[in-house]
C-alpha cells in the first residue's frame, strides 16, 4: 500500500518538482498555524486567561469554522507530503508519535463533548468555567504544541527524497523580468 | 555580509549552538512556530472583525485590545528566536534570498500592526462609526492577511533558497 502510494502519479511530480515540495510543507505551516493559532483562543478562553467576556458558545461559533478549514488544508498538504517517501515517513518515529498525538487531540475533544459541552448552557457567558473543561483546555495546548515538536522533529531524522539541490531551477527569474543576467 | 556570517559564526553563542544542533535547532523552530501560530490566530481575529466575519458583538477597539498584546508579544518571541536561529545558523540565514525578503515583508507587516492600532487607538470614535466600515480598510486586513502569509513561505524557502535560482547569493558562494 505504502509503495504503490508512492509509486503514484502525484507523488512522483512531486518528487520531481523542485518547487512543489517547499509550497506544500509552506501552506502545511500556515494551515498549522491557523489550527493552533485559533485552537489557543478557544483554549485561553476556557482556562479563563483571555476573552472571559464573550461566552465560550459566540467564540466557538467564530473560531471553529476556520479551525477546521485549515486543519483540512493542513490535513491535505502533509498526506501529498507522506505520498512521496511513504515508507520512509511511515517507520520514522517522530512521524508516528504526531498521529498518535492527532488521535490524542481527537480524544480530548471528545472529552469535553461529552462532558463540560453538555452543559455548556449553564457556564457559557460566565468567567468561571468547571474544572473538566479547564483539564481539556490544558490538555489540548500541551498536544498541539507536541504536534508542533514531533512535526519539525520528522524534517530532521527522516530522509526526503526530492531532486539533489544542486540542480537548476526550471524557471529563471531573470529571462521571467526581463533582467540583464 | 558573507564576512559577517562567517564571523558570527565563530562566536561562542553560535559555536553553542552548532555543537547541539541536533535537538537545539528542531527545538528553536519549534517554538518559532508556536509564535507564528500566535501571530496568525490574532491576525485572523482582528481580519475577521474589521471584514465583520468573527466578533460582531465586539467593537473594533475591544477585539484590538484583547488580541493587539498577544500579537506584539508573539512578534518579540519571534524576533528572539529568529535572532537564535541566525546565530546559530548565520551563513544559512544571511546568505539567501529569502531570509531579507522575508525580513523586508515582516517591516511591512509590522510597520501596518503598529500603525493601525496607533491610529485606532488615536481616533477611536470616528474609526468606529465610520473608518471601521470603509472598504479600502477591509482590504488593508485582507494584504496584511496575505503579507503574513508570505511571511511564512519566505521562512519555509529559507531552507530552499536554490529555488531562486541565481538570485540567491548561496548559488554564487
Amino acid at each position: 500500500m505504502l509503495e504503490w502510494l508512492q509509486r503514484t502519479a502525484v507523488a512522483i511530480s512531486i518528487r520531481d518538482s523542485l518547487y512543489t515540495f517547499p509550497v506544500l510543507e509552506s501552506i502545511h505551516v500556515v494551515g498549522l498555524a491557523l489550527v493552533f493559532g485559533t485552537i489557543a483562543i478557544l483554549d485561553l478562553r476556557l482556562l479563563g486567561v483571555a476573552s472571559t467576556d464573550r461566552p465560550v458558545s459566540r467564540l466557538m461559533a467564530d473560531l471553529l469554522k476556520w479551525t477546521w478549514a485549515a486543519f483540512a488544508l493542513t490535513a491535505l498538504t502533509g498526506g501529498l507530503m507522506f505520498s512521496t517517501n511513504a515508507l520512509v515517513y511511515f517507520h520514522n518515529t517522530f512521524f508516528r508519535a504526531k498521529m498518535l498525538l492527532l488521535v490524542l487531540a481527537a480524544l480530548n475533544m471528545l472529552v469535553f463533548e461529552l462532558t463540560a459541552r453538555k452543559t455548556l448552557g449553564r457556564w457559557d457567558a460566565g468567567a468561571r468555567t468547571p474544572p473538566i473543561a479547564k483539564v481539556v483546555a490544558t490538555m489540548s495546548i500541551l498536544i498541539w504544541v507536541g504536534v508542533i515538536v514531533a512535526g519539525r522533529a520528522i524534517g530532521f531524522t527522516a530522509t526526503r527524497t526530492t531532486v539533489p539541490t544542486d540542480s537548476q531551477p526550471d524557471v529563471n527569474f531573470e529571462d521571467l523580468l526581463g533582467l540583464p543576467k | 555580509m558573507n564576512q559577517f556570517a562567517l564571523w558570527l559564526a565563530s562566536t561562542p553563542p553560535s559555536v553553542f549552538i552548532q555543537e547541539h544542533n541536533a535537538w537545539a535547532i528542531p527545538a528553536i523552530q519549534s517554538v518559532h512556530i508556536v509564535g507564528i501560530a500566535l501571530v496568525m490566530g490574532s491576525v485572523l481575529m482582528i481580519d475577521l472583525r474589521i471584514l465583520g466575519l468573527a466578533w460582531t458583538d465586539s467593537t473594533l477597539r475591544q477585539t484590538t485590545n484583547r488580541f493587539g498584546p498577544w500579537l506584539t508579544g508573539s512578534l518579540w518571541l519571534l524576533l528572539a528566536t529568529g535572532l537564535l536561529m541566525v546565530v546559530g545558523e548565520p551563513v544559512r540565514e544571511l546568505v539567501s534570498f529569502s531570509f531579507w525578503l522575508k525580513m523586508a515583508l515582516v517591516a511591512l507587516g509590522a510597520v501596518v500592526a503598529i500603525s493601525f492600532q496607533r491610529a485606532l487607538r488615536r481616533h477611536e470614535q470616528q474609526w468606529e462609526r465610520t473608518v471601521a466600515h470603509s472598504p479600502s480598510l477591509k482590504l488593508l486586513a485582507v494584504v496584511t492577511f496575505f503579507v503574513w502569509i508570505g511571511v511564512i513561505f519566505l521562512g519555509r524557502l529559507i531552507a530552499y533558497d536554490h529555488v531562486w535560482g541565481s538570485w540567491s547569493p548561496a548559488q554564487r558562494l
